[in-house]
């Protein structure tokens, strides 16, 4: 998918019909992810609200042409969501988070998402390797750094982001086909 | 690294995670400005991302989004908002410092027209007194003139002596009948203080000066005209008018004679 750049710029315009746009396309990956790591609905509801309230109110420090508008947001919504799991104390460490990745999230939920045909991504996902799994948990859904998720997984940063891409690939075939 | 080095190296995967260090980031992203396959590839990924998130995700209730954008909009209509102009409060505050400004005008017109009012009633005092002044004056001035006009009286001018005073003078009305005579000083200068004029009546063969009174008050008196009484003066032929010390003396002092002159019998 192209980034809808004039969108993001209408918003940064403050053109709330934009950001109504923008917020059809990505709310519910956030959403995703955001309840992947406060895992319960509730929390991810609340968290939503202010990634996106974050989104409107410092849309201006986002440059289209630096970095992945996605990647921008997935920050966000990645940093809100830690923030909402933590006591205060630990804010900043990204570690100690749930062990709970989107598989098992698939793999219990009942209401699953029609809109994404999710029922197909689980069948297959059940075929991507568990290092992967972890991976792409770590990388994506938690936002571990590189550093961090070598060391969490003990494998050198090297062998990480190979495996990282082959993983990636590999999801793509499975959620792309 | 070329493009497709780049493709494979895992970076962009990292890319679209957020992982990757700032300086590995602008590669990537000149590499996606330069050439178009690297551009997709990138788009692919985060394709593939977005819909594993998606496929996460718990429904979402529409209510969410509501929410956002009531929050977004109470605060832009908070931070927006101008001040509103409350016309209402203003023109309170207008009316009651007009309110104000005219009672401090008519206290201040009270105080006016109560100082002119004291003005006026002093000034008033003022007139009055001028009026009766002006009254008695005239009153005076008619009996001056009564005097002046009647037969009874004959008037006589007393000249200046050349020694001592030579533009001084003084003039005589003089009812022999009566035996009244004035005497009016308005030829003589003002005497000098602890000083008093005294008017005498003088026969010739032999000279005899005789005190017929003192023109005291002289500076008080506006006519400088002064009755004398000549009832206890026997014969006049002449009249001399001296100055003298506070009081008068027994007899002139011939050196302060100020006019002297002589009476028709």
């Amino acid at each position: 998918m192209k980034q809808p750049d004039e969108l993001i710029l209408a918003m940064q315009d403050g053109d709330e019909k934009a950001f109504s746009k923008l917020y059809t396309m990505y709310s519910e990956a956030m959403f995703g992810i955001i309840y992947s790591i406060v895992l319960d609905e509730g929390d991810a509801e609340e968290v939503m609200q202010d990634v996106f309230i974050k989104i409107w109110d410092n849309s201006q420090s986002y440059n289209v042409k630096k970095g992945r508008f996605f990647t921008w947001i997935l920050n966000i919504a990645r940093n809100t969501a830690i923030d909402k799991t933590r006591p205060k104390a630990y804010k900043n460490s990204k570690k100690n988070l749930s062990t709970t990745n989107f598989v098992d999230i698939l793999a219990t939920s009942d209401n699953l998402n029609k809109k994404t045909n999710a029922i197909g991504i689980k069948k297959y996902l059940a075929a991507l390797k568990p290092a992967c799994i972890k991976i792409i948990d770590f990388l994506i859904f938690k936002g571990y750094t590189q550093k961090d998720a070598a060391k969490e997984i003990d494998i050198p940063l090297g062998t990480l982001k190979t495996r990282n891409r082959k993983c990636m690939q590999d999801l793509k075939t499975i959620v792309l086909g | 690294m070329n493009a497709q080095e780049l493709i494979e190296s895992g970076n962009l995967e990292l890319y679209v995670a957020g992982s990757l260090s700032a300086e590995e980031a602008k590669e990537v992203e000149d590499a996606i400005e330069q050439h178009p396959e690297v551009k997709e590839q990138v788009e692919l990924i985060e394709d593939s991302v977005i819909t594993l998130a998606e496929a996460v995700s718990p429904p979402l209730s529409a209510l969410i989004w509501s929410q956002i954008v009531e929050n977004i909009n109470r605060v832009r209509s908070i931070s927006e908002r101008k001040p509103s102009t409350n016309w209402g409060a203003i023109t309170g505050w207008a009316a009651a410092i007009l309110a104000l400004a005219g009672i401090f005008w008519m206290l201040k017109e009270k105080n006016d027209l109560q100082d002119r009012v004291r003005y006026t009633t002093t000034q008033n005092a003022v007139l009055e007194e001028k009026a009766n002044k002006a009254e008695s004056q005239l009153a005076e001035a008619e009996d001056v003139l009564d005097i002046v006009r009647s037969k009874e009286y004959n008037t006589y001018t007393l000249p200046g002596n050349q020694a001592v005073a030579p533009q001084s003078f003084a003039k005589v009305y003089l009812n022999k009948k009566d035996k009244i005579a004035y005497i009016d000083a308005k030829g003589l200068p003002e005497p000098p203080r602890g000083k008093v004029y005294q008017v005498w009546s003088l026969t010739m063969q032999p000279l005899t000066p005789t005190s017929v009174g003192l023109l005291d008050s002289y500076a008080e008196s506006d006519t400088k005209l002064f009755r004398v009484d000549m009832g206890a003066v026997a014969a006049t032929e002449a009249f001399g008018i001296t100055l003298e010390p506070e009081g008068g003396s027994e007899t002139p002092t011939m050196d302060q004679l100020y006019t002297l002159g002589k009476v028709t019998p």
